[in-house]
């Protein structure tokens, strides 16, 4: 955890991400309030904030689990979803798209709660997430998440829903890197986690950009772990915009330092 | 009389396995409990007897045409009806409930009842097991139980379609985020649900004779056996196959045959008093040992 200063080269001109003034309201109840984010291709990305602050909303926005959970509670009659603003992969509006079509142009996310299939074993979740994918590109891509992860290769054949919530949270970023993500969106991966889990998990999310050049953008309310890894971070309040910086400018912002480091 | 007894409860349980098995599928992947199931049944049977006596096709022919139609069939009911109340257990319950009795009533209003409706055996021939006949049809059906638990077990373990059929069992927003369409997933199981009571209707009907009173008899008894086994579970399927199917013959053969028929229906009543997720309920067994 030493890359502290790797934001200092300027940003290539088109970001991966763009959302613009997004807003989600569950009927109501306003959950994201004219948010806007970049993120840039080969960065780690932040979104920092308490609970209820929307971050669980943002990323469901950003993989388009809020489209299929619109169209259910619709199907339902019950609560109604409404979104406004967009969501731009690539210069390309996706704000309408269902999620099985994100994760075809590469954004594919991994739920907060280390979200596995518990009936299955460790292996038989890294093949189920590569549904979308050929099969000797998933063969390959487990050797990679088990090389990444040396403890999973070691369970191969446990049932997912036996192993420990650490375990569980590296098994799903390993489910989400099976599925290829050009962006892939972390929620809360570090909730749950004893510290030393939240090290190892933090240390593989610096790996994947390093050797394999995946952008990420994670959520988190523990900033701590969090901003020394981060090129830049957000911080979010009420579903709105309340601060953005490098993760070494947040680091010395004193109203981070209160409210997040307690100092 | 005894071992002839054995020999025909392990006849018939594989019976109620060929009969149950579809019902439990959909249900076990979609959650969609498909109470039309006893109508598509008799539907694909009603089918292939059209298609083999009054076009005079060959009888494979039939078959193959008649499964595939069950399955379109299928297909349709969860894209027009299912999917707009999609999510709500009881209204899927009516829904698929109405979709069966109308396609049974219709069937008893244009007077396909009789001992002429019937579908042919595949081998017209018996072998003797100590003192007991047993006809090769019987035989082929315990077969094709084998097979089917079998190919399905394969089927959902090393094929990418089974396998997000597992992923969207379990926990259907993470097979989303991965890119598993659970709408298409659920049309499917439906569609594949209703061609497994397609495919056991060719094999169980040559042993009687197609009647709509059979597609109410044949969704009981796949109740039956789901609620026993613990609906959505494989290895329930077929222990409870086996427990009712040998029960059955037992009172059948010791009690009487008049007591037959409330075999099953007594057995759900115990299982739902004693233990009501069934004796291999699904999703609890993992809650209750953590």
């Amino acid at each position: 955890m030493n890359t502290t200063n790797s934001s200092a080269e300027p940003a290539p001109a088109r970001p991966l991400l763009e959302v613009r003034e997004l807003m989600v309201f569950f009927e109501n109840a306003l959950a994201i309030n004219g948010l806007s984010l970049e993120v840039y291709a080969g960065e780690i990305v932040g979104v920092i904030g308490s609970n209820s602050a929307g971050k669980t909303t943002l990323m469901n926005a950003l993989s388009g689990l809020i489209i299929d959970m619109r169209t259910k509670e619709k199907r339902r009659g019950g609560e109604r979803i409404t979104l406004y603003g967009s969501v731009i992969l690539n210069g390309e509006e996706i704000t309408e798209s269902p999620p099985s079509e994100r994760v075809k142009k590469g954004i594919v996310l991994s739920r907060e709660r280390h979200p596995v299939f518990s009936e299955s074993s460790v292996l038989e979740n890294l093949r189920i997430a590569g549904y979308l994918r050929p099969r000797a590109e998933v063969r390959d891509t487990i050797a990679y998440v088990f090389e990444l992860f040396p403890h999973l290769a070691r369970l191969k054949a446990r049932r997912a829903g036996f192993m420990s919530g650490g375990e569980q949270q590296m098994l799903a970023i390993g489910m989400a890197l099976v599925a290829q993500p050009k962006l892939l969106l972390l929620d809360e991966p570090l909730l749950g986690l004893s510290p030393l889990m939240q090290q190892a998990v933090m240390e593989a999310i610096v790996n994947l950009k390093q050797h394999y050049g995946i952008t990420v953008l994670l959520s988190e309310q523990f900033a701590r772990p969090v901003l020394p890894v981060i090129d830049r971070g957000y911080v979010v309040e009420n579903g709105m915009l309340a601060l953005a910086g490098t993760g070494a400018q947040l680091m010395e912002n004193p109203e981070i330092k209160s409210a997040y480091f307690g100092i | 009389m005894f071992l002839g007894t054995i020999i025909y409860g392990l006849l018939n349980s594989a019976v109620l396995a060929v009969m149950a098995i579809g019902f439990n599928l959909t249900f076990g992947i979609s959650g969609v409990a498909n109470f039309a199931y006893g109508a598509m049944y008799i539907f694909s049977a009603y089918l292939s007897w059209t298609l083999f006596n009054l076009l005079e096709l060959p009888y494979w022919l039939a078959v193959c045409a008649s499964i595939p139609t069950t399955m379109a069939l299928g297909a349709l009911m969860y894209r027009f009806v299912l999917l707009r109340v999609r999510g709500q257990a009881l209204s899927e319950v009516i829904a698929t409930f109405g979709i069966g009795l109308a396609i049974l009533e219709l069937f008893n209003y244009l007077g396909f009842v009789g001992f002429e409706y019937t579908l042919p055996v595949l081998i017209d021939d018996s072998i003797m097991i100590g003192d007991t006949m047993v006809d090769w049809q019987r035989i082929l059906v315990t077969g094709v139980a084998g097979l089917l638990v079998a190919g399905l077990w394969a089927f959902t373990h090393y094929t990418r379609m089974g396998l997000a059929f597992r992923g969207i069992a379990q926990d259907e927003r993470t097979a989303l985020t991965l890119g598993i369409e659970s709408d298409r997933i659920a049309m499917l199981s439906v569609s594949l649900g209703c061609g497994l009571a397609a495919l056991a209707a060719t094999v169980i009907i040559p042993l009687g004779s197609i009647s709509p009173s059979e597609g109410y008899e044949v969704l009981i008894k796949a109740l039956a056996v789901c609620i026993i086994g613990g609906l959505g579970s494989t290895g329930g399927v077929i222990v409870a196959s086996f427990l009712i199917g040998f029960a059955e013959r037992f009172t059948d053969t010791y009690i009487s045959s008049h007591w037959t028929m409330i075999v099953s229906l007594a057995a759900i009543l115990l299982v739902l008093g004693f233990k009501p997720s069934g004796l291999f309920g699904r999703q609890k067994e993992l809650e209750e040992r953590i």
